[in-house]
């Protein structure tokens, strides 16, 4: 089995593979004019055939930057008649209260290529008024004189009833031949016209560029000669194919920061926590999702751009949390002698003051290196010498001589600002969603999270930190251990106690034939597929709804089956704190979850896979400054590639590998496990 | 004591995250929905002399450092030494607190080795605190006996032991109960979170530190404000507009002035002028105060956290006796109503001073409608509750926003048409921007919103627009925005426009229709860049014939390429 997962980020197009149980891993600059290059330049890297590989799992963010830079396809937007104004009016609401220069989040599509046709469905999917035919030919017509390449359709309650829809969607596809056109109804199934209307429109003004992007992708492995699988990151925390790609790009919007959580939750399972934090540190951010039992939460009320300004998908996304905090995160004083980390980075370029590309402001880096926790000759393998010096006097020009403080206790100040600012997020982060960091082990990965996550958890007592094998690189591998994945949601609102079993299993019918449908169109064998139905249930008068797994109709029938409603309220009570056995209960919708494994994974194997190490290296031993800015610790520094399993490793100590370094506190004790992930039991916070 | 830079931000922080972790645990477990859906509340950690130490962010904006005044009250009941563990004080005190009895505030003294040093509070609107009608603001209100029970600085909890004759008392005169003591044991609980963070905070830091730490970040905030304050010319600068009428009186409009002076780097603002109080619950005893915040908030430090040390450079001279500072026994039911309203009074008076600073008027009212009645299908009752974006003033560098929330609802969100009609017995036939409703202007005033509800049965309305006469003003040159109105269309062909009123009766077949205002428009609209509006034309947020008359456009015949 021979399985490469390339991911395109920003800056970096990293690549992780593994042949035969074997693990190799690459990186190229991306190449953002022509991105399928950057690809084939990591495959050039490794020295690897095409025609070798059985399967390509393939994560970008070509979908998501044309939404942030506005360089999407000019699209019309095809609403009810009455409603073309409900994308530009959204719900009214000014997260930014007391800004007097807030802005609304900006439709994708201009209002005067925002149309209407007269037809009407009520909430219960009959027709009020039927489609005007000849007017929406019309339109077709119009909509190919104005050159326009894409074509969103949204009607009202187009989720309880599709069919006008759908024959909309014919009658513009032949008059206007060459658009991309989306229907909402394909996209989404669920009611809130506002945020349906943003994700069909999103979808059709990303789908040309990146139905081109996906050509020009799958010609260059056709013409390497791949004959294996291929798989499309998105946001849900599974796959798809190109083909399904190239129609719903929306669903790959997010598909980035998703893979590691994937993979942390899958380690998590491995290993056996039932709670479970995920932390990602990178360049420019922090970010933090919480697992329970291994999965993720996923969520339909995703923000693009921001909840401020951003616009709205209702698809459903993995959870994370970002924080404002990355290795790349500026230190700053303000005019009245408050310092501050962040939120704005240096990037890669100039990128922290000690790349030694011009950059003079401080950042979370330059701090790690001042302190002896980063080694300057060891950083990404040595394949970047980073220079103190410079740290040394960004730090001092723009924090310690303006504040009067020593460089040292300067730097300490940003690390230790930049580490209580996370400690708080991620505990807000964990609170919010029912778990206390006291029950909780964290997963930390990304290039800078095992530096800081040692910091964090002592924070805020997490008790257990797991720093698993090619940390840098967990993203990537994350993306190896995907399933191919689809969520089906249907609105589906009545209350519990007045479901009638027909009605539900007809939903449920429904939902399986559009699966069976997708399933067929994916050439995949149902019998390798597993079918998860959950019902979204609340007490009624509540907005958000929890997924809770059911059998088949009859347990929502009849006012809900005992174990439905005991395992809502138990639900209920981890994510709100409290429950209310003896409210009525609402179902929202219903869903169909369908993941398809293969056999077996290989990134799965490899993480658990007893470990063998590479060659030893010598410990060395180098000044750390971890409190007092007077008296830097001895610290132990050990290669980590050549530690055997069951190795302890006492801190205060610098575990450092390729392409990330683990710092450990006075106190903390690391051990090396059987498949080489190094569990770390935290030290405790000293009184005083 | 100085303190140290490092310890100061860490503290800093940590404030904040308290105040917001609280907010959390109150949503998490509030049971209604006007917490954990309006967010209706505010949390916040109090000094032992009644200060704002930090607050959460993201509640409504009207709560603005204004959690002080009811610990303080308890303060002077109790002393400083008449706290001890496990205190709960419950107040709601008309008198005190001026804002509707609904506003029920908590809090709980924080100890650090025996000694008081802090108190955790929040407050959150309850669905009903007794009274003479179901909820709040009720028009027949006239004295705030009527308008529920009042707890004065009572210790719910004393020592840990409840008291359960006030248990009983507050039980016995709500009549959603279960509802609203679930409320309270969630208040609670987001207190109790607070005290555990502030003492994990002092052990770590000590009483000292910490009180120092406080104090430098209360003189950070001040002087970052008292900075923006400075920047504004000195001068004494007035404005006034009017509210349509108190909702019992309709033909005699309500007076609102403002009169604020800089001097240095300190803002006074005064009301002396505002309309005398009225019969009606259309009074407040804070509201002056709270707009005052908001407006101080937005030109001085919009992003940063709330503590009272940005507050410090403003004062407010509220004369009693007017609606913004009703003598007891006023109705005080709907405090807010008037606030967008004052705000907007408070920029125009500077708007002379800081013309590159003040937008133009915003539609000055909070939008809302209400209809209500049983369900002819299976008799069950129903009530529909929807709140209307509408049109910001222009700009001095940009165009007003359209179909946004008032100043003082932040983030409020509308309802979605298709969630109204799944639920409730209407047709929605449009949800449109209002063309030509936006203030013409070199800068554009945002476009109010056109909705319009078909009855499918019959049905009671309540419509509490305001506003509807006086128009959100242009600046500089720049145009009125439209008024807010609404029409009622009857199946008889009859139609009349409605002001504020309530009982309303409506049958299948009639229509209403809800116009929100259009901000005004910022600066002359014959220099409006005239790509910009032919941009508006093409996009019909202008009409041809507004762009002629108003915009001087004289081709209209290029213009339409």
């Amino acid at each position: 089995m021979h399985s490469v997962g390339v991911d395109i980020g920003g800056t970096f197009t990293d690549l992780v593979g593994i042949r035969d149980g074997d693990i190799y891993i690459e990186k190229s600059s991306t190449v953002i004019d022509d991105p399928t290059r950057g690809v084939a330049n990591c495959i050039d890297g490794v020295d690897v055939l095409l025609s070798d590989i059985d399967q390509f799992q393939h994560g970008t963010t070509i979908a998501i930057n044309t939404v942030l830079e506005r360089k999407g396809a000019v699209t019309a937007l095809v609403a009810t008649e009455g409603f073309r104004d409900v994308y530009a009016i959204g719900r009214s609401n000014r997260p930014e209260a007391f800004s007097l220069d807030f802005a609304r989040p900006q439709p994708l599509i201009s209002r005067d290529l925002s149309f209407e046709v007269t037809e009407r469905v009520n909430a219960r999917g009959d027709i009020l008024i039927p489609l005007d035919e000849a007017a929406t030919e019309a339109l077709g017509r119009r909509l190919a004189e104005l050159n326009v390449e894409a074509i969103a359709v949204c009607f009202l309650h187009a989720y309880a009833n599709p069919a006008h829809e759908e024959r909309a969607g014919e009658i513009l596809r032949a008059a206007c031949p060459g658009a991309f056109v989306t229907l909402s109804s394909d996209i989404v199934r669920e009611y809130r016209e506002y945020e349906r209307t943003s994700t069909t429109a999103l979808n059709a003004y990303v789908g040309p560029r990146v139905a081109s992007y996906l050509d020009r992708l799958d010609t260059w492995l056709t013409e390497g000669q791949f004959i294996g699988g291929k798989q499309i990151m998105r946001s849900n925390g599974g796959t798809m194919s190109i083909t399904q790609a190239r129609r719903q790009p929306v669903t790959m919007m997010e598909s980035g920061p998703v893979a590691g959580m994937i993979g942390a939750g899958h380690l998590a399972r491995q290993l056996g926590y039932d709670q479970c934090i995920g932390f990602d540190m990178g360049g420019t951010t922090a970010k933090a999702s919480m697992f329970r039992n291994g999965e993720p939460a996923v969520h339909e009320d995703y923000y693009i751009g921001g909840y401020a300004s951003g616009q709205p998908m209702q698809i459903p996304v993995v959870d994370i949390i970002e924080i404002g905090s990355g290795g790349g995160s500026m230190a700053w004083c303000d005019a009245h002698g408050g310092l501050h980390v962040g939120p704005q980075s240096a990037g890669a370029d100039p990128g922290p003051a000690c790349y030694g590309k011009g950059g003079d402001r401080p950042v979370i880096t330059d701090a790690d290196l001042v302190l002896g926790r980063l080694n300057a000759g060891r950083f990404l393998s040595g394949r970047m010498q980073l220079d103190r010096s410079l740290s040394e006097q960004a730090i001092r020009n723009v924090v310690a001589e303006p504040l009067g403080l020593g460089v040292i206790d300067a730097a300490l100040g940003i690390a230790k600002i930049a580490d209580t600012a996370m400690s708080l997020a991620v505990r807000a982060v964990s609170v919010a969603r029912g778990s206390d960091p006291r029950d909780c082990a964290m997963i930390a990965f990304g290039g800078a999270g095992p530096l800081h996550a040692l910091s964090i958890a002592r924070d805020i007592s997490i008790p257990t930190v797991v720093i698993p094998l090619f940390p840098g690189n967990f993203s990537a591998l994350g993306m190896l251990m995907a399933p191919w994945r689809q969520d089906l949601i249907q609105t589906f609102v009545a209350e519990l106690s007045l479901v009638e079993e027909d009605a539900a299993a007809a939903v449920m019918a429904e939902l399986r034939e559009r699966g069976d449908r997708l399933l067929a169109d994916e050439g995949l064998d149902p019998a390798n597929a597993s079918f998860a139905y959950a019902a979204d249930l609340r007490y009624v008068g509540q907005e958000h709804a929890i997924p809770v797994p059911f059998g088949d109709a009859a347990d929502l029938a009849k006012g809900g089956s005992p174990a439905l409603k005991a395992a809502f309220d138990e639900l209920h009570r981890y994510r709100y704190g409290h429950a209310a056995p003896e409210e009525r209960i609402q179902v929202a919708k219903i869903r169909l979850t369908i993941t398809v494994t293969g056999d077996g994974n290989a990134a799965m194997d490899w993480l658990s896979r007893p470990f063998e190490p590479a060659d030893a290296q010598p410990d060395t031993v180098r000044d750390v400054w971890f409190e007092d800015a007077d008296r830097p610790l001895s610290a132990r520094i050990v290669w980590r590639p050549g530690l055997p399993a069951g190795t302890e490793i006492a801190g205060p100590a610098v575990v450092e590998e390729p392409n990330s370094t683990t710092l450990l506190l006075p106190g903390d004790v690391a051990r090396v496990d059987e498949h080489g992930h190094l569990i770390v039991s935290v030290g405790v916070e000293q009184e005083g | 004591m100085a303190v140290h830079p490092i310890t100061l931000e860490v503290v800093r922080n940590a404030f904040v995250a308290f105040s917001e972790e609280m907010a959390t645990a109150l949503c998490r477990s509030a049971h209604n929905m006007m917490i954990y859906e309006v967010r209706d509340f505010c949390c916040g950690l109090i000094d032992t002399d009644g200060n704002m130490i930090s607050q959460n962010a993201g509640g409504l904006p009207i709560f603005l450092a204004d959690l002080g005044v009811a610990v303080q009250d308890g303060i002077d009941r109790y002393g400083l030494d008449g706290f001890a563990p496990g205190d709960v004080i419950i107040m709601n005190h008309g008198g005190v607190c001026g804002q509707h009895l609904n506003n029920i505030v908590i809090y709980t003294p924080c100890f650090h080795e025996g000694e008081l040093v802090a108190f955790a509070a929040n407050r959150a609107h309850w669905v009903d605190v007794g009274g003479s009608r179901v909820g709040f603001g009720s028009y027949d209100s006239f004295e705030i006996f009527q308008e529920g029970i009042q707890l004065r600085s009572l210790k719910v909890f004393d020592k840990g032991v409840r008291n359960d004759a006030v248990w009983q008392i507050i039980h016995d005169n709500l009549r959603f109960p279960e509802s609203s003591l679930g409320d309270l044991r969630a208040q609670i609980a987001a207190c109790n979170i607070a005290e555990r963070r502030l003492n994990e905070l002092y052990r770590r830091y000590g009483t000292e530190t910490i009180a120092a730490c406080t104090a430098e970040i209360w003189k950070q905030s001040e002087a970052a404000a008292r900075a923006v304050v400075a920047g504004i010319p000195d001068g004494v600068y007035e404005a006034e507009s009017c509210l349509d009428n108190d909702g019992v009186v309709i033909d005699k409009p309500l007076v609102i002035k403002a009169r604020v002076t800089v001097d240095g780097d300190s803002m006074t603002i005064d009301y002396t002028g505002t309309n005398p109080q009225v019969r009606s619950p259309l009074n407040s005893g804070s509201g002056g105060v709270a707009a005052a915040r908001i407006a101080f908030k937005c030109l001085t430090l919009p992003d940063a956290p709330v503590n009272e040390g940005g507050f410090r450079p403003l004062t407010v001279i509220s004369p009693e006796g007017t609606i913004l500072n009703a003598r007891p026994p006023a109705a005080i039911g709907l405090w807010s109503i008037a606030l967008p309203t004052v705000i907007d009074v408070i920029l125009k008076a500077l708007a002379p001073a800081l013309p590159h600073r003040i937008p133009a008027a915003h539609k000055g009212d909070m939008g809302g409608c209400s209809f209500y009645g049983y369900r002819e299908d299976d008799g069950r009752r129903f009530l529909l509750m929807n709140i209307m974006g509408g049109g910001w003033g222009g700009r001095p560098a940009a165009d007003g926003e359209s179909a946004a929330m008032s100043i003082c609802q932040g983030d409020v969100r509308n309802a979605p048409i298709e969630v109204q009609e799944m639920n409730y017995p209407f047709v929605i036939e449009c949800h449109k921007l209002r063309t030509d409703s936006g203030g013409a202007g070199q800068y554009r005033g945002g476009l109010g919103v056109e909705i319009r509800y078909r009855c499918l049965q019959d049905t009671i309305a309540n419509i509490n627009f305001d506003r509807t006469v006086d128009a959100p003003w242009g600046l500089h040159g720049g145009h009125d925005g439209a008024v807010n109105e609404a029409v009622i269309h009857r199946i008889d062909g009859s139609e009349e426009r409605v002001l504020k009123q309530t009982n309303i009766h409506l049958v299948a077949g009639d229509r209403v229709t809800f116009l929100t205002g259009g901000g005004g428009g910022y600066g002359d609209p014959k220099r409006r860049d005239r790509a910009e509006l032919i941009r508006d034309l093409r996009t019909g947020l202008v009409s041809p014939e507004a762009a002629r008359a108003e915009y001087g456009l004289e081709d209209l015949g290029s213009a339409a390429e």
